[in-house]
């Protein structure tokens, strides 16, 4: 029961979100591209960073 | 009207040091508080103490830096008020309403999940502290789009209607404010300004640390984040500056004309005014160096549409001065009568150029009466003072460029892991720094320096905008907020460079309580 | 009733919220900056002090901001006029108090005694200076302000500086700053112990009975100043031109509100009843219960000016039918429409989350625990 509850509150946050989008994708465009567009910075400068600890074992010397 | 006049000069003045002071610590906290999230989110991730240290370090020179926007904040929320009190009453109605929308929505939530950033770390989980790091940065960018919806309106005065009945602007859709292109396009770029003023900030430092050999893991990865969030941005920062020079392509033509130093009409295909040395005086520019062909798909996204240039606009302004005094004729009489049906035909017929009518009553108190001089100087007063404009828009494209060339080969050696080669980029970077902040005061340069003669574009000219205070008042306001501000910069930047200097350390203890428990050999310089 | 008149009285109650939670909330930190040297004599004492109110000062602080946002928003003519006017007093108070961010975040970073006692004087002049101004600001609008307006709604200003610090005005900033120092007391007792906290009682006992002795004196200086009323024109309907009304000053015309309705009087009353009940709960040891009884002083105190003088807001002493009242000072019913939904949507967030960022920080705070931690200022 708890799973299901979980599981909806999750759906209920996917369709949230798609109305928002769909209201400030259309009136909005530029700050729907700021949302997009900060999200994607986030993420891509934070996996491009723990990438470091990937390859962490082989540099143990001061290269950077 | 020579009072008049100095006193508008030195409320102009004030507003200006105030707003460029505030606008230097600005842009970095909206973009380090992202970067600081960033951070934060790897640290959560991966679960690796260094992220941890990373986001403790660099929120460390965050909470110098906002503690300063916080206090020269202040007094930009009732400076509208102090020294714009006509411009106040005038469209308080529209502007006021972000402004408290920014208090409800923004500051309250920066403010109050800042202190639990800063001094939550033992009492929240990690999640929740993540959490509360990303509340810091939403409400330091929501911040910045409500100031921006604001000025947004100032640029270009949409959803709003004069009433003459209660003497002012008021606001007719709240969404068309919200939603206004200008309003859009600029927060967004002034926000990922931020965030590349933030990430040259934090590759700057990590630089001088690597250069140093000193805390080579955090400064690696510290580097690493910003360059990677640099880059992204700047490109994100160049789209948007386009964006926005299309958009007052239609909403100011004053402004772009100013940008570009186009004196004359360009038919397409014009050309780019790379170098040129504007003479307002004579209308021309003395010396111009240009790339043909360039200017007309630049600022059109054409390739026959012609630009408007200052003699045509000077042209337009002086049919509108016209149109706009019968306006203003009819308003008074309004006054007189609140029921004069034939004033108030004539007002709402006319009522489109009122504020055009409001340029000439500078020189002629009943406009009815302006002579074909006058109204032709009124009309010359439209155009904005074209070099400061011209040089203060290159400055900032060029910063633009440079940044982004800096960025991407930042991202290119550390991804390569090759930057311990690269002394000479790592002894650069630092002096990269200034350029951010450089670049975002020339864009509020052209920003509100292209929009004069107005407060409000087309409706509310400056002249008549500030408050009926003394020359000695204004001299006395505008000499102490120099100086207050002036003395805290200096201890600001004592601060930063204190702390800069001394460099993370897990160890290290932040109270002087304890000096003992320094391990100064680690972070003594090599 | 007429949705604009609604509105108008919804906002005028708002802003009577507004500046009950600003004097609540900001008046907290500032009597624990004014009195920072009395509660804490060593460093690591006045290092606790501040560190009880590090985590919300600046939370706090936009009580004051939103405060100016929200005027503009729903009063702008008041913005516009009240600060353009009162402009050395503004000055004044926001030159003191943009320090008041410095201090808490520069203080603690050098170990210097001389930086940080700087600092601390620093704190104590941004915390007395502000409250002491929000005092007499409130007083003049008692007073009534010398301004007028010409026919494009153009203000002028035609007093000195100097007389906004009249002597009624002054005694109005000792008021507030008492209970400024009563509550930032109660908050030490809250989060504070051993020496800090006995110290914290004393303050509070002094600033409350302080507090009271000048709310009285003032109450008598009111009943016979002169007030304003309306006699003409003033349609609460009507558009928002303060022009359009005649307006007469008249001997006790502050009280005319509570004759016409007595149960007011109950108002007054309870700044008594609030703050002996406070001083006797401080000094019993509640101080939390305490607190709260401050915050009731503060609101009783406001509401007692604003039933004084409604529906005036802010009334001219030189040209008594230019006042600016409820009725004509407002911003349009649209605008007032809008910002009434924002705030119900956005009020109750943020008292959430303030809660919440109030009950992570809870906890006594005492030099030996900040001085272990890295996080403190």
């Amino acid at each position: 029961m708890k799973h299901v509850l979980i599981f909806l509150f999750w759906l209920l946050v996917a369709v949230v979100a798609i109305a928002l989008t769909i209201v400030l994708g259309e009136r909005g465009a530029w700050y729907f591209a700021w949302v997009l567009g900060t999200v994607m910075i986030v993420l891509i400068a934070a996996a491009g960073t723990a990438i470091i600890d990937a390859r962490y074992d082989e540099h143990q010397d001061d290269q950077y | 009207m020579q009072e008049l006049d100095t006193v508008i000069e030195l409320s102009r003045t004030q507003f200006a040091a105030t707003a460029l002071y505030h606008y230097l610590f600005v842009p970095l906290t909206l973009g380090l508080s992202v970067l600081l999230a960033t951070m934060e989110t790897i640290y959560v991730i991966t679960g690796r103490d260094i992220y941890r240290q990373m986001t403790h370090f660099w929120s460390k020179l965050f909470a110098i830096n906002f503690a300063l926007g916080v206090a020269t904040g202040l007094t930009m929320e009732f400076e509208f008020g102090t020294n714009w009190s006509t411009y106040s009453h005038f469209v308080g109605d529209i502007f006021g309403a972000p402004l408290a929308i920014e208090g409800l929505m923004a500051f309250f939530l920066e403010s109050t999940f800042v202190g639990l950033m800063l001094f939550g770390w033992g009492k929240l989980s990690r999640g929740k502290h993540l959490l509360v790091t990303y509340m810091v940065a939403l409400g330091s960018n929501l911040s910045a789009l409500w100031i921006l919806v604001a000025n947004g309106y100032m640029q270009n005065p949409v959803g709003s209607v004069f009433n003459p009945d209660t003497m002012r602007m008021e606001l007719t859709s709240l969404p068309d404010l919200i939603f206004s292109p200008e309003a859009q396009a600029k927060f967004v770029h002034t926000s990922i300004a931020g965030y590349v003023t933030a990430a040259i900030f934090v590759v700057g430092i990590s630089a001088f640390y690597l250069l140093r050999r000193r805390h080579i893991e955090l400064a690696k990865r510290s580097f690493r984040v910003a360059a990677l969030f640099g880059v992204f941005a700047t490109v994100g920062v160049i789209s948007l500056g386009d964006a926005l020079g299309f958009i007052n392509g239609s909403a100011q033509p004053t402004k772009l004309a100013a940008m570009e130093g186009l004196w004359e009409t360009a038919e397409a295909p014009a050309g780019f005014n790379l170098i040129a040395w504007p003479n307002q005086e004579e209308k021309r520019n003395d010396f111009e160096l240009q790339v043909p062909y360039l200017l007309t798909p630049l600022v059109t996204h054409t390739f026959d549409e012609s630009i408007p240039g200052v003699s045509d606009l000077e042209v337009d302004a002086e049919a509108k001065i016209r149109d706009g005094i019968p306006a203003l004729t009819a308003l008074k009489a309004l006054r007189e009568n609140p029921d004069d049906a034939e004033a108030r035909a004539t007002f709402d017929a006319h009522q489109d150029n009122l504020g055009y009518a409001l340029l000439v009553q500078r020189y002629v108190e009943d406009v009815s009466q302006a002579t074909d001089a006058q109204i032709a100087k009124a009309a010359a007063d439209t155009i904005p003072p074209v070099a400061p404009v011209f040089w203060s828009f290159r400055v900032m494209v060029v910063a633009a460029f440079l940044m982004m060339a800096f960025l991407i080969l930042a991202v290119i050696y550390s991804l390569r892991g090759t930057l311990h080669r690269h002394n000479g980029f790592l002894r650069l970077a630092p002096w990269m720094i200034p350029v951010p902040f450089i670049a975002n005061e020339a864009g509020w340069i052209v920003a509100e320096l292209g929009r004069q003669p107005w407060t409000v574009y087309g409706q509310l000219p400056t002249w008549l905008s500030a408050s009926t205070h003394s020359v000695g008042y204004m001299i006395f306001s505008l000499v102490g907020f120099v100086l207050l501000y002036t003395l805290f910069i200096v201890i600001e930047m004592f601060l930063m460079v204190k702390f800069i200097r001394l460099g993370p350390s897990e160890d290290r203890r932040e109270s002087p309580v304890e000096p003992t428990q320094r391990h100064s050999s680690q972070w003594s310089e090599a | 009733m007429d949705p604009y008149i609604l509105l108008k009285v919804t906002w005028w109650v708002l802003l009577g919220v507004l500046l009950i939670g600003l004097a609540v909330m900001v008046g907290m930190d500032m009597g624990v900056g004014a009195a920072l040297r009395y509660l804490g004599r060593t460093d690591g004492e006045r290092r606790a002090v501040i560190n009880m109110i590090a985590p919300h000062w600046d939370g706090n602080q936009v009580w004051f901001i939103l405060g100016g946002g929200a005027v503009f928003a729903a009063w702008p003519t008041i913005y516009a006029t009240a600060f353009s006017g009162l402009y050395v007093v503004m000055l004044v108070l926001l030159w003191s108090m943009i320090v008041r961010p410095l201090g808490f975040e520069y203080r603690s970073k050098l170990p210097s005694d001389r930086w940080r006692g700087a600092w601390d004087w620093m704190l104590f002049v941004s915390g007395a200076v502000p409250m002491i101004v929000f005092g007499a600001a409130m007083g003049n609008m008692l007073q009534g302000v010398p301004f007028h307006f010409t026919w494009n709604m153009i203000s002028y200003y035609t007093g000195s500086f100097i007389t906004l610090f009249n002597p009624f005005a002054v005694l109005c900033g000792v008021m507030s700053l008492a209970l400024a120092l009563y509550q930032g007391g109660t908050m030490v007792m809250n989060r504070g112990t051993g020496v800090i906290r006995e110290r914290a009682c004393r303050l509070v006992t002094v600033a409350g009975l302080t507090a009271l002795a000048v709310f009285s004196i003032c109450g008598i200086w009111v009943s016979m100043m002169h007030g304003y009323e309306i006699t003409a024109g003033g349609d609460p309907a009507g558009p928002a031109l303060p022009l359009n009304k005649t307006v007469e000053t008249a001997s006790g015309a502050w009280l005319a509100n509570y004759v016409a309705h007595p149960a007011l009087w109950l108002v007054p009353a309870a700044v008594y009843l609030a703050v002996l009940g406070g001083i006797a709960a401080a000094r019993a040891g509640l101080s939390h219960l305490a607190w709260w009884l401050g915050a009731l002083a503060w609101a009783a105190t406001l509401v007692t000016l604003g039933a004084a003088m409604f529906p005036f807001l802010m009334p001219s002493s030189s040209e008594p039918s230019h006042s600016l009242t409820v009725w004509d000072a407002s911003s349009s019913l649209g605008t007032l429409g809008w910002m009434l939904a924002f705030t119900l949507v956005f009020i109750p967030i943020i008292a959430i989350y303030t809660s919440w960022a109030f009950w992570v920080m809870r906890g006594k705070v005492t030099p030996e625990s900040i001085a272990h931690d890295e996080h403190a200022y």
